[in-house]
């Protein structure tokens, strides 16, 4: 996915507010990609905009053959419909793509169990605590065939034990299912241990600041080695 | 009970049957009324009046009602019809339709006026409670506008639209016998409340009025039953699967 000389420009209460201001970024094919950056620095902006949500005011997102088409997009929240079942949650964002109740049923109910709430489908998202919620949202993003996966800090609210078995979960679903995949979050602990590539973001407008490229493979990947604890370091200066 | 008392004993002091009949003369003359041939003609004739109106008002009002809440122009046009429908008083809307229509349509387009609004802002100010973010996240995920209308908008706006119902309702039930008193169509319980007020037949306008609060009491219990039918539906269904297994 390749992004060039994006302008974005809000309107706040008369005041005009720039976002985006000549912004670029490429994101390999299959791989997730971090943005790290502070808070209102433009990451869910430009997020947005790869998701067609919102149109640039300049430049443009091109997408390749495996990439255009439907988004898979995790939110801050895990944004369920609160009258359905797990269950439904999951079922009813695969109705578009024809298939049989049974099919869309069996296929749902797969990646509920991959997210291990096997024994909750039949429960409402309000008998769920926090994470379990957010665990619906994640066999919801990985059920739906998009084409591409934004996560705007999808693990943020929650506490860090949970946020670690989250972010597995994910990775797990992620390895059997590459996609192209923009990460938003503020955590760098998060990103150097799910991210291919981790950029880190000026404040707004939003630019590059540098480029970390981590090769080491993701299940090698520990906090305490030393590299990590240099490369976290770095983003913390 | 106590109610009864006052009304006795009012009765008695007065001693005079055409301002207020004592309560035995009341119940005397509505076992007269339940007992004469075509009484079931003249409350059908009054339910039938309230549920068409009711299912009307229910319809429009929840139609328009999501239309105004997401176009704007819908709803620019719909707003002053809507001020001056609350403001005009139910008597000249009920004078007014007779003029214009047959004495049986009197009552289904006054209360359909009356109840209209109610139900209408209702529904209307529901849309705009609707969560942006879960209609971002049915924009994301591809959902059709009948998917979204069916597994997004009414399922939010069921509260405002039981609301709106519950309150058009029992307004439903006030308008159309108020029409049937002004213009009085052969059958229906509020013309025979007003051929016995003609008549000076105070205990039988008392009784019809007993009747009136019975079938609008009746209404709403039915109502509250029906909202509890999917439920009742549900628990049936569980339950009849636990017995297959």
């Amino acid at each position: 996915m390749r992004a060039q000389h994006l302008d974005k420009t809000y309107v706040v209460a008369g005041k005009t507010l720039p976002v985006l201001e000549d912004f670029s970024l490429i994101v390999p094919t299959d791989t997730i990609t971090a943005l790290v950056g502070p808070s209102g620095c433009g990451k869910t902006t430009f997020l947005r905009l790869v998701g067609e949500l919102e149109q640039p005011d300049r430049g443009s997102i091109t997408k390749n053959g495996k990439e255009e088409g439907p988004i898979s997009y995790l939110f801050q929240e895990p944004r369920l419909l609160p009258w359905h079942t797990v269950l439904a949650n999951v079922e009813l964002v695969l109705r578009p793509f024809g298939a049989d109740h049974h099919e869309r049923t069996a296929k749902a109910m797969e990646f509920i169990e991959l997210v291990g709430l096997a024994d909750y489908a039949k429960f409402k998202p309000e008998q769920l605590s926090g994470g379990m919620r957010q665990r619906v949202a994640i066999a919801r993003a990985f059920a739906y065939p998009g084409r591409m996966m934004l996560l705007d800090e999808p693990f943020q609210s929650l506490d860090s034990s949970l946020r670690w078995s989250l972010v597995k979960a994910f990775l797990r679903l992620w390895e059997a299912d590459k996609r192209t995949t923009v990460y938003v979050t503020h955590d760098v602990q998060e990103a150097v241990l799910m991210a291919d590539t981790v950029i880190r973001l000026s404040s707004r407008p939003m630019r590059i600041i540098e480029r970390h490229d981590i090769d080491t493979p993701r299940n090698d990947r520990s906090l305490g080695d030393p590299a990590f604890i240099a490369l976290q370091a770095a983003f913390y200066t | 009970m106590m109610l009864l008392g006052i009304w006795q004993v009012g009765a008695t002091l007065l001693d005079a049957s055409v301002i207020l009949p004592t309560p035995a003369e009341t119940f005397r003359a509505l076992a007269r009324l339940l007992s004469r041939p075509p009484l079931a003609l003249q409350v059908m004739a009054t339910v039938g009046r309230a549920i068409r109106s009711f299912l009307i008002i229910f319809a429009v009002g929840t139609a328009l009602g999501i239309l105004a809440g997401y176009a704007r122009p819908v709803h620019a046009f719909l707003q002053p019809l809507l001020v001056i429908c609350k403001a005009t008083p139910v008597m000249s809307v009920i004078l007014l339709a007779f003029i214009w229509f047959s004495s049986g349509t009197v009552p289904l387009f006054s209360a359909f006026l009356m109840g209209f609004p109610v139900m209408f802002v209702q529904v209307e100010q529901g849309v705009r409670l609707i969560s942006p973010q879960l209609h971002e996240m049915t924009v994301l995920y591809g959902f059709s506008s009948r998917m979204r209308l069916f597994h997004l908008v009414i399922p939010s706006l069921t509260p405002s639209i039981i609301t709106g119902a519950k309150a058009s309702l029992s307004m439903v039930w006030k308008v159309v016998i108020a029409a049937e008193v002004l213009t009085v169509p052969r059958y229906g319980v509020g013309s025979r409340m007003q051929m016995a007020q003609v008549n000076l037949e105070t205990a039988e306008v008392l009784a019809w009025t007993l009747v009136a609060i019975f079938l609008t009491a009746v209404g709403d219990m039915l109502f509250l039953a029906i909202l509890k039918l999917p439920k009742h539906i549900r628990a049936a269904r569980a339950s009849m699967k636990e017995m297959m297994r």
